[in-house]
């Protein structure tokens, strides 16, 4: 029961990470801070939804290899979500993708633009 | 083209064969048979892929376990302060933002250090890798900031200041 109850809680606080991250995705002014948003739903909602059925998994199924597939899903979203947000991120800025309120500090337009 | 070597075969089977037992779970010889008969084939083609520097780091339990400790218990807190901070930017409107790119030095040689340093700033909420540039023999980054309050050694030390620190000791 206690177990439950835990397992409940994390899936709940990565839910209400994942919202945060929606909220920001939308509400965000430019293309970039909306990435930033987003890589919020991708961590800690993402674990918080893992660690709580992998919790469930193993204690309340009793299942060890639904355990493990659950902790090689979380795995492979860690390891290939910010190769995913690098190559984004790049090729928007290189494309000519620029917030509408310029940024005050932009070294990388200092170096490579014009 | 580089040559195939010893050591990067027997680390990428290792990992190989480690992945084939998570997903199937299952301890039959017949099973296991396989598995390593497949790793060891896929090792042998793409080990010259993978490992591009010293393969031997992979087989020293401490630096090992340091990196184990880093992914265990350093990232974890910085990720949860991180997403923290950002959950509160989203539900107060979005409005408490500074953002911008800022170009900060990297104190990491080994190229796996660099590429494990960069995901973790980009897996932090508020900041993403944009580009790798070298000059004069330092390496630096372009990194988009969510809050930008300083520049240059300082804007550093507050983004990777700690998760650089962690990593040190594990490649170099």
């Amino acid at each position: 029961m206690a177990v439950r109850i835990i397992a409940d809680v994390l899936i709940f606080l990565g839910a209400v990470f994942a919202t945060a991250g929606t909220i920001g995705v939308l509400r965000m002014p430019d293309t970039f801070s909306r990435m930033q948003a987003s890589t919020c739903v991708s961590t800690l909602g993402m674990l918080g939804v893992m660690l709580g059925s992998l919790l469930y998994a193993v204690c309340v199924m009793g299942s060890v290899s639904a355990a493990v597939k659950i902790g090689v899903i979380a795995l492979m979203i860690l390891v290939t979500n910010p190769i995913g947000s690098h190559a984004i991120a790049k090729g928007a800025y290189r494309h000519g993708v620029r917030p509408e309120k310029p940024m005050e500090v932009d070294d990388f337009r200092r170096d490579f633009d014009e | 083209m580089r040559k195939t070597t010893f050591p990067a075969v027997l680390a990428t089977f290792v990992v190989c064969f480690l992945f084939w037992v998570l997903l199937t779970w299952s301890f039959t010889v017949q099973e296991l048979a396989a598995g390593a008969v497949v790793s060891l084939a896929v090792a042998l083609f793409s080990a010259r892929f993978f490992i591009h520097e010293k393969a031997g780091w992979f087989f020293n339990p401490l630096r090992f376990l340091k990196l184990l400790g880093y992914w265990i218990f350093l990232f974890p807190v910085e990720l949860v302060k991180a997403n923290v901070d950002m959950a509160r930017r989203c539900f107060t409107g979005c409005t408490d933002i500074n953002p911008g790119i800022v170009k900060v030095p990297v104190g990491l040689k080994s190229d796996y250090g660099q590429a494990a340093l960069a995901n973790s700033i980009t897996l932090t909420p508020g900041t993403i890798t944009m580009d790798v540039a070298e000059q004069e023999g330092q390496t630096y980054y372009y990194i988009h900031w969510i809050d930008v309050t300083a520049s240059g050694e300082e804007a550093g030390e507050a983004i990777k200041g700690r998760l650089e620190k962690g990593l040190k000791g594990v490649w170099e």
